[in-house]
């Protein structure tokens, strides 16, 4: 298998990891609505960063591990997903930790 | 040195989403329990998931030595990548967080 999928396979496994949190409690993707609000604004302000870091030469992707495929300008479909799939971990992981330590306070 | 042109818009990035939250939101986020221990969760995967795309031996990611301090710790993890991981984590727990307080 070719090593251009291994950012995206990164990802995949992120969401795949923390994918059985959703349990807990409310949960994150039963809350479409808020999930949407909460991760494209700070996505939008990310990938405007990326940008800029990417046409300063900041930063650059290794062509041998990316898809090819690209948002405009020049930044990575991996990275635009970078910045939806983190925080969705992120906040899987703050509504298990919250749901878990509700539990144990009422007790 | 050219100047540090991922460590000081890191810095500035993580000084606006504290500042967002003290000034503008004050959701209580930084006094929640659950936040931190949630953040030292999301540390613990950011160190194998970092360090990955990272790795100086086969990069995904990389970096211009002059645009960074050039600490890389754990493995070869730039300091500035802790903090750009903050800022993001960080500013969408606040915008989760303020939907909870309108209801």
């Amino acid at each position: 298998m070719s090593d251009r999928w291994q950012y995206l396979l990164v990802l995949a496994a992120c969401l795949v990891i923390t994918a059985p949190l959703e349990m807990f409690g409310p949960g994150v993707y039963r809350q479409g609505r808020r999930l949407i609000k909460s991760i494209l604004p700070v996505a939008l302000v990310f990938l405007i960063w990326d940008e800029i870091a990417v046409a300063a030469h900041v930063w650059s992707y290794n062509d041998a591990y990316i898809s090819g495929l690209s948002v405009p300008v020049r930044v990575p479909i991996e990275e635009v997903l970078f910045f939806l799939v983190i925080p969705v971990c992120g906040l899987l992981t703050y509504n298990a930790v919250s749901t878990i330590l509700g539990r144990v306070k009422r007790r | 040195m050219t100047g540090l042109g991922y460590t000081v818009p890191a810095l500035v990035a993580v000084v606006i989403v504290c500042a967002m939250e003290l000034a503008l939101l004050r959701t209580g986020l930084f006094r929640r329990p659950a936040y931190w221990l949630s953040m030292l969760i999301v540390l613990g995967f950011q160190i194998p998931v970092d360090g990955w795309l990272t790795k100086l031996s086969s990069p995904v990611v990389i970096y211009d030595h002059r645009q960074i301090t050039g600490l890389r710790f754990p493995f070869d993890i730039p300091v500035e990548d802790f903090l750009f991981g903050f800022a993001l984590v960080t500013a969408v727990l606040l915008l989760w967080e303020r939907q909870r307080a309108r209801r």
